[in-house]
């Protein structure tokens, strides 16, 4: 097997008070140390990353069970979490922030006000909207990475794309109903406006709008998908190859050198995770033609489909190491670590490395990203390999959600140090280093 | 819910069920493997295993019920009452103790066992097959302590569209979803209450 130095993940600390019942997703603010807890009692939970302890909890919106959550990126002096619920509606909440500089934040808080900070009545969240639409449960939803678009998912199995048009003024630009069973997740990539989502019905499908329609760009699914329900989709970060392992380039092989170029030119990853117990990832074959050459206005719609559709293979199944379903993975944007969780109660971690040179001389050549993943008979110059692994993170619970967040405790030992948060059954969120 | 789906079937006379009187019966039936050796091997009954701390520190509870067998979840689940017929699972066969199978954890390092139950609905197109797997699902979970995982089933076979019913109960996220419907709860409540 193949070496990579193994790491640990060890507790940091557990967000408290907890909730009394099961908790879905938490999710970190996209630039204060907060993050944001669906919890089943049909309220959300905000807790700071910095004491630990609850700051907010939202209430009084939802009638079942919150979902999932979404905080909104690139807002200013203000936070805005949109929530998802099994009462079929998303709510969309705000808060003023009242610091100017977001990056204020951590420092005031060691600057004193720490004891009353976030205490007082009148900052809570405030209710903004509600998106009403979806027939059945929504099981997740996802701002864009602009802020302009908000998409939700269902066990009705539409997919909704909501726009804002202004504050609290949502306009529905799309109900998209390809998948033939709940849809779990949804996903946007980093930087372009392509949507994921992941369905029951075992396949993943991914969206982009085309001539003021969003369509199905692509579609993985049968021999070349997930056997089971797929959990959940995410799109790996924005220009990894300058941050990950790839980044040092100093005495790569030319073979190395080509397979870097050729998934730039793919853009960032995918990867999903299923009831198979399986972790995926997805690759984009590149265009022949650069996208800006082939320009899509003006040409009928009865033919763009051809012009746009998009053939995502699989790159690799990760190690596999989970026994029951998985039901989260999370890419980090720092490091490029993969983090998985899910029924068996387990945390895994995993790492892509070069694959050691072979000594038959037999590797990979440039051409391999060219063809088709079910035929590949060379072998990619990366592999990826378990580099910790976490039995019982919560206790005997399923892990319902993982993810990666700033580090912002005072024990903070680099600038860009990460922690991976976990959420349990049993209403814990807890709080992981990576040693 | 006038026209049954099976408005005649075939009832199991109670002194045939199995329980713990006839236990060395139904033993011999049950050769899957799992649990022959429980009564010679008081895995838990130690105090101080050095093993076993890791994962018995916080679960108190947990070791009083740790030596729950086959039988003690048919049990659980046999008097649940069927949602068409004032009758037990047991007596109408839909549960029956030989495909009941308790999996030990995989691993040293995990306590996490599995109860493994497959259900032999009445007839192929028992419509009420999802209900009722729901049941002994959500039975299961109310009573067995959390380090179970429950994977009830449809048993193969026996049903025109098991695959997807086994889909739908092996789905926690439908199976949250539904015990907060209040009318299907309504139906569990009312199988469950000849529970105990």
């Amino acid at each position: 097997m193949p070496e990579a130095r193994p790491r640990t993940l060890s507790p940091l600390a557990a967000l408290a008070p907890p909730s009394s019942s099961r908790t879905w997703q938490t999710v970190p603010h996209p630039s204060l140390p907060i993050v944001a807890t669906a919890c089943s009692d049909r309220s959300v939970r905000v807790y700071s990353l910095t004491s630990f302890t609850l700051l907010h909890s939202i209430t009084g919106g939802h009638k079942r069970s919150v979902r999932a959550v979404s905080w909104k990126p690139n807002t200013r002096g203000q936070s805005v979490l949109a929530t998802g619920s099994f009462d079929s509606s998303a709510g969309i909440w705000r808060r003023e922030e009242q610091s100017t500089n977001e990056d204020d934040f951590t420092n005031r808080r060691i600057g004193g006000a720490e004891d009353e900070d976030g205490r007082d009545d009148d900052d809570d969240y405030q209710f903004s909207c509600i998106l009403d639409g979806h027939e059945s449960e929504i099981k997740s939803l996802s701002w864009s990475p602009t802020g302009q678009y908000l998409a939700t998912c269902s066990r009705d199995k539409s997919v909704w794309i909501w726009e804002e048009l202004e504050d609290d003024n949502f306009e529905t630009v799309a109900v998209l109903q390809e998948h033939d069973g709940d849809v779990k997740c949804v996903a946007w990539h980093p930087e372009e406006d392509l949507l994921a989502s992941a369905s029951y019905d075992d396949s993943v499908r991914l969206y982009r709008e085309d001539a003021d329609d969003w369509v199905q760009v692509a579609c993985i699914a049968g021999r070349e998908g997930h056997e089971k329900t797929v959990w959940w989709v995410e799109f790996e970060g924005s220009g990894m190859s300058r941050k990950d392992f790839r980044a040092q380039r100093d005495g790569i092989s030319e073979e190395q050198q080509t397979y870097i170029e050729g998934l730039e030119r793919s853009g960032p990853r995918l990867a999903t995770c299923s009831d198979d117990c399986t972790v995926r990832i997805w690759r984009r074959k590149p265009r022949d033609v650069p996208d800006n050459a082939a320009s899509n206005t003006g040409i009928p719609s009865i033919i763009r489909s051809a012009a746009i559709d998009e053939d995502w293979y699989q790159d690799v199944i990760l190690p596999q190491v989970h026994e029951r379903a998985i039901y989260s993975v999370s890419w980090s944007r720092t490091t490029g670590l993969i983090v998985s969780a899910g029924s068996d109660g387990k945390i895994i971690v995993y790492k892509e490395q070069w694959r050691k040179q072979t000594p038959n001389g037999v590797a990979a050549n440039g051409d391999e990203m060219e063809t088709d993943a079910a035929t590949h008979q060379t072998e990619s110059p990366t592999e990826w390999v378990v580099v910790a692994e976490l039995f019982a993170a919560h206790d005997v619970f399923e892990v319902n959600h993982v993810t990666w967040a700033k580090r912002a405790d005072k024990g903070k030992r680099r600038g860009d140090e990460e922690v991976v948060v976990s959420t349990g059954d049993e209403g814990e969120v807890k709080v992981w280093t990576l040693d | 819910m006038d026209d049954k789906d099976n408005a005649n079937p075939t009832i199991l006379n109670p002194s045939d069920l199995p329980s713990r009187r006839c236990e060395a019966a139904a033993k011999t039936r049950d050769d899957g493997g799992s649990g022959l050796f429980d009564d010679l091997i008081p895995r838990y009954n130690y105090l101080s295993d050095p093993f076993e701390e890791a994962v018995s520190a916080s679960d108190s509870d947990d070791d009083a019920v740790e030596n729950i067998d086959e039988q003690e979840i048919y049990d659980l689940i046999s008097t649940i009452s069927d949602p068409e017929h004032p009758l037990s699972l047991g007596s109408l066969a839909v549960v029956n103790l030989p495909d009941i199978h308790i999996l030990p954890p995989t691993s040293p390092l995990s306590s996490i066992s599995t109860v493994a139950v497959e259900i032999t609905p009445t007839i192929t197109h028992c419509s009420l097959a999802t209900v009722i797997g729901l049941g002994v699902r959500v039975r299961l979970e109310q009573a067995l302590p959390p380090r179970y995982r429950i994977d009830v089933r449809i048993k193969k076979g026996t049903h025109s569209t098991d695959e997807a019913v086994n889909k739908q109960l092996g789905d926690k996220e439908r199976v949250a979803a539904a015990l907060e419907n209040g009318t299907l709860m309504g139906v569990l409540r009312k199988m469950l209450e000849t529970c105990e």
